[in-house]
């Protein structure tokens, strides 16, 4: 060994020397341009045939470049929410040329183009990603030079390195460690608003919970505030409502009901059920951010329900597929935990979802008195009709008792002290182009995992959504920190009364990273490979594009 | 020798054969769904119907593991579930890093644990000795985890700002871009296996950036490894440190060192050349196995300093439910296993030539 070093050294100075300097080799973001167009603009439309049979069951009908800087969206029926829909990461718009180009040989996977303040330089797999500033942004431009993704699944690794200083904010520190980063000078925590709903499920074909006096016995009778108190992060509170408050129009009609034990015995008794009833109680042992230790709230919630209500719970955990699947279907005879986090930031997400969807069993038959306020508040795009429409139903939720809604759990974010515009999105969604780090050039993130894939109309990971943010824009976007859709690439998308046509006007002089103009054609592109299966650019990673799917309904039908 | 090493190799076909078939019925009876993990517990029964057609998971079991069996035939390890990419690219990427830490974690290890178990063993029951058994009890005592976040938090936060500082997890400092080996050598349009081969040695970013004369970033990525080297050599460390101290003991007391002691030999010389010479067969055997476990990824050492390497990437694969990924990895790991075990075999005949490879 004493041997083979010198020489092991000396072979790497011999291959040092006759390798070309760095210079000499291109940089990774060097792209060439595409060569400019010089023909005429011929708008296109999709389908290509004329508007779909809207018997497919899905949202549109046609997406119709009208002229370059005009799309108009044609649906199938009114979505008050479609600005809060097309302003979601996954219906960013990119380079028509770029797709063909890209898309069949996974280069899009790698190297996304878009429009976006940041643009890629380099990802090293399994080390960090790499950005730099866009300096032809069409807004503000970027408050670093380079941006750079880091990511470490332990939250305890996280803090180290903000602590340490190599990077500037991190995502997810454990709520243990909120004491720690809020006594420390150098660092601040921003906690991030609740976007999602803890729930404590029945179903209503079941008994006992058929009766609506059991139903709100249970609503009555679980002291919500002591689970968040003893399991919750800090900033974690208890559901005034099934939808978040964060979320516009999510908290209009009556809070829920308060802790009353007695008052719940009274009912119990009243539903000739006194001495209690025995029941299971169902979840799955998976950590999520309404639900962040699911085995204890179990056990609390079985000891509260004991204690107050005289119930006789047994705990059954079920892998998670399968109990998803059993609340989907209305199998679940008993109690079951379950959650939901925001797709999109309007009511229809949380409460059509739920209690307005025929395809889901989860609760039995739900109350008319809740259904038809929620087609109201779901088919028109006026404001206070829509106010009105969502009091109503949330009142009839707190009568009916469909389930009851427990907490909206809390996360936050950590900073250095210094960085200026620091901020926690509800969303997830962090846009760091709003993010100065002092008089530093470079900005560096640390989250929980490393992105996917960076082609996000086809991803659903929230770790590489958050990426696709910094390169790529839709027509919309939501405000920074907040919920509230806000134009992009789009100054103004405006629907007509019946929210069933929205024709949106793209900001001008807007390019791709690769130099091309935005134009309607793009938008068209962009949304029709993910509307079509049958389009040939509908590849992706997984060819799935579940959230086309999720949130416009369905996918044109194939032949 | 060449006949025992056709045996040898011939032997770890039926083995292979063995894992191959445990793998993948293993992987199988995993609970869970693979398209609820790749596409979320949203996804719909249409969507996870056809990502069971993309993937080949709507085929009969054993339609499965004949395309299994015979992509594997021809060289082909799969395509991941969770990262829709070739698994001979994943393996590219992130074998390096394993092999690179193992490799140093295990250099430390080796050094310092003969050393320690050699002076132990000459001074025997002296200051020495002890400290060196309390070490080395303490080392095989603490969770690498613990260990692993107490060195990151003294040497990136306490000592955060002094020449002792040193990075708390990651392969390389924000930012910092190498010139792929590939690129640096204008070898960009070489394909097939000898691309592949370069890649793997660019991956090893301590090699390849010394190699190419990347010099910052050598040291940085050096200096990237050396906390999750030392976390990970400490248990090694300890176990080599205690079994050269015990098997030089047991040498230390044959007649045959004491005759060389009576002719009057240094005491140096004794231990050195004619104690540890005899004294090191099970030391190796120790190293090799630490070598093959090493191999095979060190999770918890992986996942505390953000290294993303072969173990991590199969919990990864088992946690996302990952097919091609659990069974071609493990299948890669099985054969460095044997591979390893083959070579310390072969260790004994030169390190003792009275022992014959028949």
């Amino acid at each position: 060994m004493r041997r083979l070093f010198p020489l092991f050294v000396v072979a790497g100075l011999v291959l040092a020397a006759c390798t070309p300097s760095e210079s000499e080799s291109p940089s990774p973001s060097e792209s060439e341009p595409p060569p400019e167009s010089t023909a005429p603009f011929s708008p296109i439309s999709y389908p290509e045939g004329g508007p779909a049979d809207c018997a497919y069951g899905g949202e549109f009908s046609e997406i119709k470049a009208v002229d370059e800087l005009t799309v108009e969206f044609t649906l199938c029926f009114p979505d008050p929410a479609f600005l809060s829909k097309i302003a979601f990461t996954a219906f960013a718009v990119h380079d028509s040329a770029y797709l063909e180009e890209a898309m069949a040989n996974h280069l899009i996977l790698a190297r996304p183009i878009g429009t976006g303040p940041y643009r890629m330089t380099d990802w090293q797999r399994g080390i960090q990603i790499v950005l730099e500033k866009n300096p032809d942004y069409w807004g503000d431009v970027a408050g670093a030079d380079q941006l750079v993704f880091n990511w470490a699944t332990e939250s305890a690794a996280r803090l180290l390195a903000l602590q340490a200083g190599v990077v500037d904010g991190i995502d997810n520190p454990a709520p243990n460690d909120f004491a720690t980063i809020e006594g420390d000078a150098n660092l601040r925590l921003i906690p991030r608003e609740a976007l999602n709903t803890f729930y404590v499920g029945f179903n209503e074909n079941y008994e006992p919970f058929d009766d609506v006096l059991v139903r709100r016995a249970l609503a009555m009778g679980i002291d919500r505030q002591r689970i968040i108190d003893n399991f919750y992060p800090e900033g974690s509170e208890a559901a005034s409502h099934f939808t978040p408050c964060a979320i516009p129009l999510g908290c209009e009609g009556e809070p829920w009901y308060e802790f009353d034990p007695e008052g719940a015995r009274a009912l119990l008794a009243e539903a000739g059920l006194a001495n209690g009833f025995a029941t299971v109680l169902n979840y799955r042992d998976v950590v999520r951010g309404y639900l962040p230790d699911p085995n204890v709230v179990a056990q609390d919630l079985q000891a509260q329900l004991s204690e107050n209500l005289n119930i006789d719970v047994r705990i059954e955990v079920q892998e998670s597929g399968t109990f998803l699947d059993n609340a989907t279907a209305g199998a679940l005879t008993g109690l079951y935990l379950l959650g939901w986090g925001a797709d999109y930031p309007d009511p229809t997400n949380f409460l059509d979802y739920h209690f307005n969807n025929p395809a889901n069993g989860q609760f039995g038959d739900v109350d008319a008195s809740v259904t038809d306020p929620l087609t109201t508040g779901a088919t028109t795009l006026d404001t206070e009709v829509r106010r009105a429409a969502y009091e109503e139903a949330n009142n009839a939720i707190r009568e009916t008792v469909p389930m009851v809604p427990v907490a909206h759990g809390a996360s936050a974010t950590a900073w250095k002290a210094d960085v200026e515009g620091a901020h926690s999105s509800p969303l997830g969604n962090e846009s760091f182009a709003h993010v100065t780090p002092a008089d530093r050039a470079q900005l560096v993130w640390m989250q929980n995992a490393e992105p996917i894939a960076l082609y996000c109309a086809d991803e659903t990971d929230g770790e590489t959504l958050r990426l696709c943010e910094q390169v790529t824009e839709a027509l919309y976007a939501y405000e920074v920190g907040g919920t509230a859709p806000i134009p992009a690439l789009a100054e103004s998308c405006d629907g007509n009364a019946e929210a069933t046509v929205f024709t949106c006007h793209l900001r001008a002089g807007v390019t791709f990273h690769n130099g091309a103009h935005l134009d309607a054609n793009d938008v068209v592109t962009s949304y029709a490979l993910q509307w079509d299966p049958a389009h040939p650019l509908h590849i992706g990673r997984t060819g799935s594009f579940e959230y086309f799917a999720g949130l416009f309904a369905a996918f044109l039908p194939t032949e | 020798m060449l006949q025992f090493i056709l045996r040898r190799v011939l032997l770890t076909v039926p083995v292979l054969i063995g894992v191959v078939f445990v793998v993948f019925a293993i992987a199988r009876v995993l609970p869970g769904d693979p398209c609820f993990v790749a596409l979320g517990q949203r996804a719909t029964p249409e969507a996870c119907a056809a990502f069971g057609e993309r993937y080949g998971l709507n085929e009969p079991i054993y339609v499965q593991f004949g395309i299994f069996v015979s992509d594997l035939l021809h060289g082909d390890l799969g395509t991941s579930i969770a990262y829709g990419r070739p698994i001979s690219e994943i393996l590219i990427e992130r074998m390096p890093v394993t092999l690179e830490l193992t490799l140093i974690a295990l250099t430390i290890a080796t050094v310092f644990g003969i050393t320690l178990g050699i002076a132990s063993a000459a001074r025997r029951n002296s200051g020495v000795d002890v400290g060196t058994m309390v070490f080395a009890n303490l080392g095989v005592s603490i969770p690498v985890f613990v260990l692993g976040l107490i060195l990151a938090y003294v040497f990136a936060v306490v000592l955060k700002d002094t020449p002792l500082a040193l990075p708390p997890g990651g392969r390389l400092s924000a930012g910092l871009i190498i010139v792929p080996l590939a690129e640096a050598w204008g070898l960009q349009d070489l394909e097939g296996p000898l691309r592949a081969v370069v890649d793997f040695v660019g991956n090893m970013y301590v090699i390849s950036t010394l190699i190419t004369g990347q010099w910052g970033a050598f040291g940085d990525a050096l200096v990237h490894l050396i906390l999750p080297a030392v976390a990970l050599a400490t248990i090694p460390l300890a176990l080599i440190a205690r079994m050269t101290r015990s098997s030089l003991l047991e040498v230390l007391g044959q007649d045959y060192i004491r005759t060389a002691r009576a002719k009057g030999v240094i005491e140096r010389r004794v231990v050195l050349r004619h104690g540890l010479r005899n004294a090191i067969l099970p030391v190796v055997t120790v190293i090799g196995l630490t070598l093959g476990a090493l191999l095979s990824g060190a999770v918890l050492t992986e996942t505390i300093f953000g290294l993303t390497g072969i173990g991590r990437t199969i919990t990864d694969s088992i946690l996302g439910r990952d097919y091609p990924v659990i069974q071609a990895l493990t299948l890669v790991t099985a054969i460095l296993y044997l591979a390893v075990n083959l070579v310390v075999d072969l260790s004994y005949a030169f390190l003792d030539p009275r022992i014959r490879l028949e």
